[in-house]
């Protein structure tokens, strides 16, 4: 079966957790004691039976009624298995949406057919492209609100097709669904009310392909730890890109280190290859450091000093010249910020301010960090998984960013 | 992910977590229960470190415990050669401490306090756990490592960002961090797993006459389902058609409303 990360993201109260949980209970995905629970909660409080409750747990979250943290849930789609992650939508919870989505493979977009792209729409969206999450489905909610009219998701459409071409996204890859969550209308069953809809929300869902990670990138090997068993040193890690092969001749960046693969080592035994995702153990000629990553001689990995990215930040302001650690891979580097060349808004993608002193929490900027050792850092398009990072600052993670350009 | 298995993909996930753990603390340790969940994460553990778990195993013994649990325990402990911690809190086991003085205080006291002190003696930054997002609404709201102030206290309204698996430690102020290597698996991963591996699982996950226990805690909190799941493919069988919690037969979950909200957040696993 295969496993899909999707991420539920949109302005508050456009009816992300409502979608979810009318997924759930259309799809008998929920626990009878669950319904159970919030039936009986719903009737002490004199509140109307919200779907929503099936995935708001905390306490005063169902008292405020919205959600704080991102929550998982598990889902089945015709062939698929959904981990569903959603999203909170206020500004201030921004890390947990973006902690959410960075393990998502698609989203979906909830807009409510009544207030159509508010702020939050347009935010998460911009902080998706920023993730590399290329596949969307654009569900226009409470269309039980507006009768059930073509007109006004037509009009939500073409807007949404214009911002989010704006912002660079192939519009192939993204699909438009009108639903009624609170109703059930084209969510898990085809809505009558709406014969003109092409499909529905789980069908759209289904229809998105998925990424899989390419085998022909340049390998990409990075160190987690050395291990010494039963006498012999084992150099665990994980391929990020590529495939490790026994035998292979190679380069630890950033020392700079020639290598070969002598063997590949699990706990059940040797192992001829290894492929991105898997955590293996390597014998190798030389004993690399946690931090390190091995790759081919002839496409080794990019040792630098400098990164001119797209960074936003959640939980701190950064400043010109300020301090930071770029964490990247296994690896974690002192940095400097050396220069804020342009701030973005969020909300539009637009750049707002050039060399602005400072950027600001729920701001993002086009900045230049200098490390002060070098580090094994690649060009987002070319391997994601190493292209982007997080930096830290007195010791907490206050934002993240995709390197577009590197150099030493 | 390539990695044409999906369990084949969760495995790998846990086993990076569980070696960031070892690289990125000076002193952890892992909780073990001896439950399905437990012994799959200690399974994970071996796998990781190629067969030698390289820190100890703790054991929160509340006295309570089926005496089958403790017959799991003794001979995995001998024959995998772990390092075992028994967490006991006397005091409260001596002034006779149990769930007839509320099932809050009981865990509170017997388990997290038992754990607390268990910590203090021997230092550990980083605590192992195999809890699940699936489990209950308020382990979704977990983080990989997520941090605990110097009560234990569980601040859920204030997590670190954690992206694209750069996790984040404790800092001084904090106890110490817990790791949950395995939040991503679901209830019948863990058997489709256990099966796939062979597992050793205790005899009483298993139906006899008409009961089996789906989740094991104390004696006097843990009740059986009506079940005639006897063998792995029964029980694979039963969560695939199941409407009911895993948690179901699991007391201190249902006393109060939010109660496993407030165990938590005082430090609960």
């Amino acid at each position: 079966m295969e496993s899909v990360n999707v991420v539920f993201v949109g302005h508050v109260d456009h009816g992300k957790s409502t979608t979810i949980g009318r997924l759930l209970y259309d799809g008998e995905s929920v626990t009878d004691d669950r319904v159970e629970e919030i039936q009986k909660y719903a009737e002490e409080l004199k509140r109307r039976f919200e779907f929503a409750y099936f995935l708001d747990a905390l306490e005063e979250e169902r008292k405020e009624q919205m959600t704080i943290e991102s929550t998982r849930v598990f889902f089945k789609g015709k062939n698929r298995l959904y981990t569903i992650i959603d999203s909170p939508g206020h500004k201030e919870f921004l890390k947990n949406m973006l902690t959410g989505a960075s393990q998502a493979d698609a989203a979906i977009v909830i807009v409510s057919a009544q207030e159509g792209i508010e702020e939050q729409t347009r935010r998460h969206v911009f902080l998706l492209k920023l993730l590399g999450i290329e596949h969307l489905v654009v569900a226009v909610n409470k269309m039980d609100a507006v009768r059930y009219q073509k007109e006004p998701f037509e009009r939500i459409h073409n807007a949404m097709k214009e911002f989010l071409d704006s912002l660079g996204f192939d519009l192939d890859k993204i699909s438009f669904v009108p639903i009624s969550a609170i109703e059930g209308e084209n969510v898990y069953r085809r809505s009558t009310k709406m014969p003109w809809a092409k499909k529905t929300l789980i069908e759209a869902l289904d229809a998105i392909p998925i990424k899989s990670r390419e085998l022909d990138k340049p390998l990409r090997f990075v160190v987690q730890d050395v291990y010494e068993v039963d006498g012999e040193k084992i150099v665990v890690g994980r391929v990020e890109s590529g495939v490790l092969r026994k035998g292979a001749k190679g380069v630890f960046e950033p020392s700079g280190r020639p290598a070969i693969v002598q063997q590949i080592r699990v706990y059940e035994g040797e192992r001829s290859e290894a492929k991105p995702g898997e955590c293996v153990g390597v014998i190798s000629s030389v004993i690399p450091r946690r931090g390190e990553v091995f790759g081919l001689a002839e496409s080794p990995p990019k040792k630098v000093t400098e990164i001119k990215g797209e960074v936003v930040l959640l939980l701190d302001r950064l400043r010109k010249n300020e301090t930071i650690v770029v964490k990247c891979g296994t690896a974690a580097v002192p940095a400097r910020v050396q220069n804020i060349l342009e701030k973005i808004d969020t909300e539009t993608g637009a750049i707002v301010e050039k060399q602005p002193s400072v950027v600001d929490i729920n701001e993002a900027a086009l900045m230049v960090l200098s490390l002060r050792e070098p580090m094994v850092v690649e060009r987002y398009p070319d391997i994601p998984e190493l292209g982007r990072f997080v930096i830290m600052k007195n010791g907490k993670n206050i934002g993240a960013g995709v390197a577009l350009e590197v150099s030493s | 992910m390539c990695v044409g298995d999906y369990l084949d993909q969760l495995e790998n996930q846990s086993i990076y977590i569980i070696r960031e753990a070892k690289a990125q603390f000076k002193k952890p340790a892992m909780l073990w229960s001896m439950g399905k969940d437990s012994t799959t994460l200690l399974w994970l553990c071996r796998k990781a470190f190629y067969g030698k778990v390289p820190f100890p195993v703790i054991h929160i013994d509340t006295g309570r415990k089926f005496p089958e649990m403790y017959e799991f325990r003794d001979k995995w402990v001998r024959k995998w050669g772990l390092n075992l911690i028994i967490a006991r809190n006397e005091e409260a086991l001596k002034s006779g401490m149990g769930p007839e003085k509320g099932k809050l205080a009981c865990c509170t006291a017997l388990k997290t306090q038992a754990l607390q002190i268990a910590m203090k003696k021997h230092g550990f930054d980083a605590l192992l756990l195999a809890i699940r997002r699936d489990e209950h609404g308020i382990r979704a709201k977990e983080r990989y490592f997520s941090l605990r102030d110097a009560n234990f206290r569980w601040d859920y309204r204030d997590q670190p960002l954690e992206m694209w698996d750069q996790y984040e430690k404790a800092s001084e102020e904090a106890t110490h961090t817990r790791v949950h290597p395995m939040l991503h698996w679901r209830e019948i991963d863990i058997w489709r797993y256990i099966k796939r591996e062979g597992i050793p699982v205790n005899p009483m996950y298993f139906a006899r006459n008409g009961k089996r226990y789906r989740s094991l805690g104390c004696m006097p909190c843990t009740n059986p389902i009506d079940s005639n799941a006897d063998t792995i493919d029964k029980i694979i069988e039963e969560l695939e058609r199941t409407k009911t919690a895993e948690r179901a037969g699991r007391a201190q979950d249902k006393e109060q409303a939010f109660m496993m909200q407030k165990l938590r957040a005082l430090g609960y696993m």
